[in-house]
């Protein structure tokens, strides 16, 4: 008796293996049976044992339902404008993207999300930072504004779990180091791990991206599923941030093209407001661009104060403006 | 394997045909029949999902609250089926459905509201797939769970085109062929989204020389189908969505006038079924989007 099994030989690896199981499940069962002299009722039942093996179990939505209502959180992003907007905050289960110009403070919103969790909340985060943008001075700085105590600084910094890549390969190991028990690990020091931030996706991606490869773009699509895995199988929020382009009219647009249009359930499109002061415009605009949930095209307006001022901004130096329809 | 035509035919009738599935939709007498296949194709925020709840509600509603009482199978290649949403839709079109008939369900303990929503709930299956090797297995294991279950009339695909990129060469053809068996074995009817994901880019360089053209048929430009040979055989009917008019300018000027602030969405049908006879018939609506789901206008 021989098992087929990968790695036997050389040429048989997991692809040729997958690629013999689809042929014998697509096959005619009662030709082959003839073709091979096995009867057709074994043949049945091997083929019944391989598709109860491979495939996706299918569910009943009921289920789903009471499953989602039961694990479902969600996670503000401590601006409150900006919760507002998302329909009170980062869902889990779903991938939020954050697109705009540089120094639109898409960075800063991650920070915001992440320090918030990490202290309000007490969850674990997982921050891949693909730029070295950054900066555990920042994270300090919004926590002290909101916390005095440097023994709960230190355990919100501590939740905070930070990967750095810089290359797509390596964030595709990094991810499915986390799918594969790295996401459990990295919960068991106090706090489940409620969101995933990825700064930024672009970053990595666009590289691979341009002229006639098609490799970029399975790459593309392979973090994208991975992602969207994580967060539905871990039911943890997955923020990630983009970058802009200009459409054929001149319109702002997320970066990636299209096929990565499709992937982030809810998009937010970060502007700086025109008119700002003269050295550095601290208002900024987000506008919904995706959603499934809220009415599309509403802005809202939310401040950055750089400076730490602590006595002005309580909420980890994002001072707020309300938030306005147009 | 035989069966005698009364087997047949008792396998075959208990399916609920869904021509009439929606009305606004398909050109006249061009509903999707038994075993017929429908694609979604349009770019992101285009509406796709939002009428994949619609049918989805439809079909799963009891028939008193305006539904067809069927089961349906939501195969989700790209994760994107948001339970909530659905639910709201559901209990809003439930609401609306069920506060002009009978008084009280008298069902004990729970609210007729709650048991009414888990009914219709019960009557949807959801399949994750993750990769296209999986989907196509889960195709075929659905056999089973198709002849088992004669409630089952609908399968909803989104997105067929999930793993394009991945498996470029030569890809989806099998995935095609499995679907092909169960449309005919068991008569079921398949709506399947597609995204637009690449950009004609001849008819871009042609439509920036004459730009008159191109505003006049907003699809043009991402209309071409681009999967396998098989499947676009396979297509009966193809709904292209889009967004309000073309630009924004327009989109902005539709909510000034007409109803305020919402965001209309255009579709059109082109159907190639057998009973047009040869012929394609077109047919456009558009809708607008609101807490209780699609509403056309």
């Amino acid at each position: 008796m021989v098992v087929l099994r990968e790695g036997m030989c050389p040429g048989l690896d997991e692809d040729v293996v997958r690629d013999l199981l689809e042929d014998l499940v697509a096959s005619d069962t009662e030709e082959l049976a003839q073709k091979c002299s096995v009867s057709y009722k074994a043949l049945l039942a091997i083929r019944r044992v391989l598709l109860a093996q491979h495939t996706a179990f299918p569910v009943s939505g009921l289920d789903l339902y009471e499953e989602l209502v039961s694990s479902t959180a969600i996670l503000s992003t401590s601006i409150p404008s900006l919760d507002k907007l998302l329909d009170s905050g980062l869902y889990t289960g779903e991938i939020t993207e954050l697109s705009g110009a540089p120094g639109t403070g898409k960075s800063q919103v991650c920070f915001a999300t992440a320090t918030h969790t990490a202290h309000r909340l007490k969850q674990s985060v997982i921050y891949i930072d693909t730029t070295g943008g950054l900066s555990a001075t920042r994270l300090l700085q919004m926590l002290q504004v909101q916390t005095d105590e440097t023994g709960e600084q230190t355990e919100a910094l501590q939740r905070i779990r930070v990967f750095r890549v810089f290359d797509i390969f390596s964030l595709l190991d990094c991810l499915h180091g986390l799918r594969c028990g790295g996401l459990q690990q990295a919960s068991l020091g106090g706090g489940s791990v409620k969101a995933v931030i990825l700064d930024s996706v672009s970053a990595i991606i666009s590289p691979t991206l341009g002229g006639k490869q098609n490799e970029g773009m399975s790459l593309m699509m392979q973090v994208a599923g991975t992602l969207k895995t994580i967060a539905k199988d871990f039911n943890v929020a997955v923020l990630v941030t983009n970058h802009m382009t200009r459409g054929p009219g001149g319109e702002p647009q997320a970066g990636l093209g299209l096929s990565w249009s499709h992937v982030p359930r809810t998009r937010l499109l970060l502007e700086r407001s025109d008119g700002a002061g003269p050295l550095l415009g601290s208002k900024r605009t987000a506008t919904l661009v995706k959603s499934s949930r809220r009415p599309c095209h509403i802005k809202a307006e939310f401040d950055f104060n750089r400076g730490s001022r602590p006595e002005e901004g309580l909420l980890g130096g994002v001072r707020v403006r309300d938030g306005s329809d147009p | 394997m035989t069966e005698t035509g009364a087997q047949l035919f008792a396998r075959l009738d208990a399916r609920r045909c869904l021509t009439d599935i929606e009305a606004h939709l398909f050109p006249e007498d061009c509903g999707p029949r038994h075993g017929e296949v429908v694609e979604l194709h349009g770019l992101e925020g285009t509406g796709k999902t939002e009428l994949l709840y619609h049918l989805l509600c439809r079909c799963v509603l009891p028939v008193e609250a305006g539904g067809m009482g069927v089961e349906v199978v939501f195969v989700d290649s790209d994760y994107s089926l948001d339970m909530l949403r659905l639910v709201t839709i559901l209990e809003n079109r439930l609401a609306a459905g069920l506060s002009t008939g009978r008084p009280e369900a008298g069902s004990s303990g729970v609210c007729p509201e709650e048991a009414a929503l888990r009914s219709c709930l019960s009557r949807l299956l959801v399949v994750h797939c993750g990769s296209s090797s999986q989907l196509l297995l889960t195709l075929h294991y659905l056999d089973t769970s198709l002849s088992s279950r004669p409630g089952l009339s609908l399968l909803l695909i989104d997105s067929i085109s999930a793993f394009y990129w991945l498996d470029r060469c030569g890809g989806g053809e099998s995935v095609a062929r499995q679907e092909d068996k169960l449309t005919k074995d068991y008569r079921i009817t398949v709506f399947a989204t597609s995204h637009a994901i690449r950009r004609n880019y001849k008819n871009v360089a042609s439509s920036s020389s004459s730009s008159s053209s191109s505003s006049s048929s907003p699809y043009s430009e991402y209309e071409q189908p681009y999967l396998c040979r098989p499947w676009q055989r396979l297509v009966t009917h193809r709904l292209l969505c889009s967004r309000g008019m073309a630009g924004a300018n327009m989109a902005s000027a539709t909510c000034a006038d007409k109803h305020s602030k919402k965001q209309s969405f255009n579709v059109r049908c082109t159907s190639s079924s057998s009973s047009s006879r040869g012929t394609k018939a077109h047919k456009s609506s558009s809708f607008y989007v609101t807490d209780g789901g699609v509403v056309f206008v």
